[in-house]
């Protein structure tokens, strides 16, 4: 098979599809944080957030995540695009007297976390489309 | 885009919170409300309630103000007796509001006003770096 059969998509590649599934993480990350602060004083809301990306060796075959509804409320993705990661709710610490357990500064840091971490994801993104680039001489 | 759905929630909380203010605000510009005839009641205090909602299009629990109840503690008595609203006794009922816990309100409601600035803040500087993609 030649090169002139095939075409080959940047996207597909691996390291691509990973830091996608990396930004798509963080995102949906941002989203729950988001929800958390909003709702710091709802009475008997809990906090929510995201398990940590896991990157073996089946998720890089692109296997396609799955939505997992923990709760009754949840609801289900129409696409694939949101809600693909699996929700963990962590024990806090502070649970005021209405019930709402959102700790604002702990929420703070995640967001802060995050964006950092977006931010590496977008600019190893970034360098590796330069790179590229460089490979085809178009620098 | 999910970030847009992150600055959506955050701006139902800062909404939210600004509701709430808006309340303290009315409670605190009300602190000395008597009635005028002696009979009637003064300003009661009033308390705002968060909801939880879920939002079908972002698909996400944003909040909103849910009914603005009335605190039922009982009124300050003051003696005046050259009040209008004086009783038989000469007391003077006076607003169930207590400045010292509406300013503490006021500052919780400014934090968490704050907080959800900052969500704006970081997903609209998470929007960017992906522009910069584009850009490079």
């Amino acid at each position: 098979m030649t090169l002139r059969d095939t075409t080959l998509a940047i996207t597909d590649l691996p390291l691509f599809a990973m830091l996608r599934t990396r930004m798509n993480w963080h995102q949906e990350r941002q989203r729950l944080l988001a929800e958390n602060v909003a709702n710091a004083d709802t009475p008997n809301f809990r906090p929510h957030d995201l398990a940590p990306l896991q990157m073996d060796r089946t998720q890089m075959q692109f296997a396609s995540l799955t939505l997992e509804r923990t709760e009754v409320g949840h609801i289900a993705s129409s696409d694939g695009a949101s809600g693909r990661f699996a929700m963990s709710r962590p024990g806090n610490y502070e649970t005021r007297l209405t019930g709402n357990a959102v700790n604002i500064e702990d929420e703070m840091i995640k967001v802060a976390a995050n964006q950092m971490d977006y931010q590496a994801a977008t600019t190893l993104y970034t360098r590796s489309l330069g790179l590229i680039k460089a490979a085809i001489g178009k620098s | 885009m999910d970030f847009l759905k992150s600055i959506a929630i955050a701006a139902s909380g800062l909404k939210a919170q600004a509701g709430r203010m808006r309340v303290i605000a009315e409670n605190l510009a009300n602190a000395d409300s008597t009635a005028a005839t002696p009979g009637a009641e003064p300003y009661r205090r009033k308390i705002v309630t968060f909801k939880s909602e879920v939002d079908r299009a972002l698909e996400a629990q944003t909040v909103a103000l849910g009914r603005i109840q009335t605190d039922p503690s009982d009124f300050r008595l003051r003696h005046e007796p050259g009040h209008p609203a004086a009783d038989a006794n000469g007391n003077v009922k006076y607003p169930n509001v207590n400045s010292l816990v509406e300013m503490t309100d006021l500052r919780e409601a400014q934090r968490s006003y704050e907080a959800n600035i900052n969500i704006i803040g970081a997903s609209r500087r998470m929007i960017q770096r992906t522009i910069e993609i584009l850009k490079s």
